[in-house]
């Protein structure tokens, strides 16, 4: 009888536990992201007009070699936007040179053949090169018109590119 | 002998007790995607957004009330065991018996919530959360696991 018992409260135990085995199951899931390649915008070279000369308007054209010049790296082929935020004066001091009519062009290679835009606050659409680098140049020409009066110096402002995915 | 053949007819009899014919089962139905990220800034993927948001399926004896319990990842792995930090609200994990999206009714996935399986015995996890690339993060795919572990009460 203590036997019968003993079997009989083994195997409760036993449909219990297999009770309670069989209400608990899982499953799993990925969780996926994909980090681009952070931008970066070097500048290469400054956009110099040389010496200009009173009541005498002044072009560096973005082919020229004295053309501004960026080189911007980031995730290969993807597309970026091209932000420029622009004076519209040069200051030498008190004095101001009126800079405009703005000229760009970027290219995957460092080279001013690319696309021609015009440089703005308005974001210009470019793509980074396909190859694994990443890349474009970006070029930056423009106009300055000193007054017939306008008074020696040397003239600067800072030419901003802001590149964003 | 005469017990050992009761004890055998009743652990076969108890398997299907619990489900009632119906064993409970628990499967990953889509990947939680957070898709293209950018360093330094977060992306959040809410638990209703029909293609980013995670979703498990669970089938098993309608009307059984069940207890969803996660297991997170606090981050993603990636090139060369790089991590990025993943995060999760408390609204960010969704359960619906009907297994529409539009039907959740939230819970905290890392307290864990708990619901009721419908008339036909089926249920939904969706889960959502927000992926935190440092702005020095390394370019690359990531991965996690998500581990959705269910208990009929």
């Amino acid at each position: 009888m203590r036997r019968l018992l003993t079997l009989a409260l083994a195997c409760g135990l036993a449909v219990a536990a297999t009770a309670a085995q069989a209400q608990v199951n899982n499953a799993s899931i990925t969780a996926t992201a994909t980090v681009q390649a952070p931008i970066n915008v070097a500048a290469v070279a400054n956009l110099d007009f040389q010496n200009v000369f009173p009541g005498v308007s002044k072009t560096v054209a973005v082919g020229d070699p004295t053309a501004g010049q960026w080189s911007v790296a980031g995730q290969t082929g993807t597309p970026v936007t091209l932000n420029f935020t622009l004076p519209a004066n040069l200051a030498s001091g008190g004095n101001l040179l009126p800079i405009g009519s703005w000229t760009g062009n970027h290219n995957t290679t460092a080279s001013p053949t690319g696309t021609s835009f015009t440089p703005s606050g308005t974001p210009t659409a470019a793509t980074l090169s396909a190859d694994p680098v990443g890349q474009l140049f970006v070029y930056i020409g423009a106009t300055v018109t000193p007054a017939t009066n306008q008074p020696g110096g040397v003239y600067t402002a800072a030419v901003t590119l802001t590149v964003l995915y | 002998m005469r017990a050992l053949v009761i004890c055998a007819f009743a652990l076969a009899s108890a398997i299907p007790l619990p489900a009632q014919g119906r064993p409970l089962r628990v499967r990953g139905i889509r990947p939680l995607t957070f898709g293209v990220v950018f360093p330094g800034i977060p992306r959040v993927v809410p638990r209703t957004d029909p293609v980013g948001s995670g979703e498990f399926d669970i089938r098993g004896q309608k009307n059984s009330t069940v207890l969803l319990q996660l297991t997170l990842p606090p981050s993603l792995t990636g090139p060369g065991g790089a991590a990025m930090p993943v995060t999760f609200g408390p609204n960010d994990a969704g359960y619906s018996d009907s297994g529409a999206i539009g039907a959740q009714i939230g819970f905290d996935p890392t307290v864990g919530g708990s619901g009721v399986l419908g008339k036909n015995g089926q249920g939904t996890v969706f889960l959502g959360g927000t992926a935190r690339p440092t702005t020095g993060q390394a370019a690359g795919t990531y991965t996690g696991t998500v581990v959705l572990t269910v208990t009929i009460l």
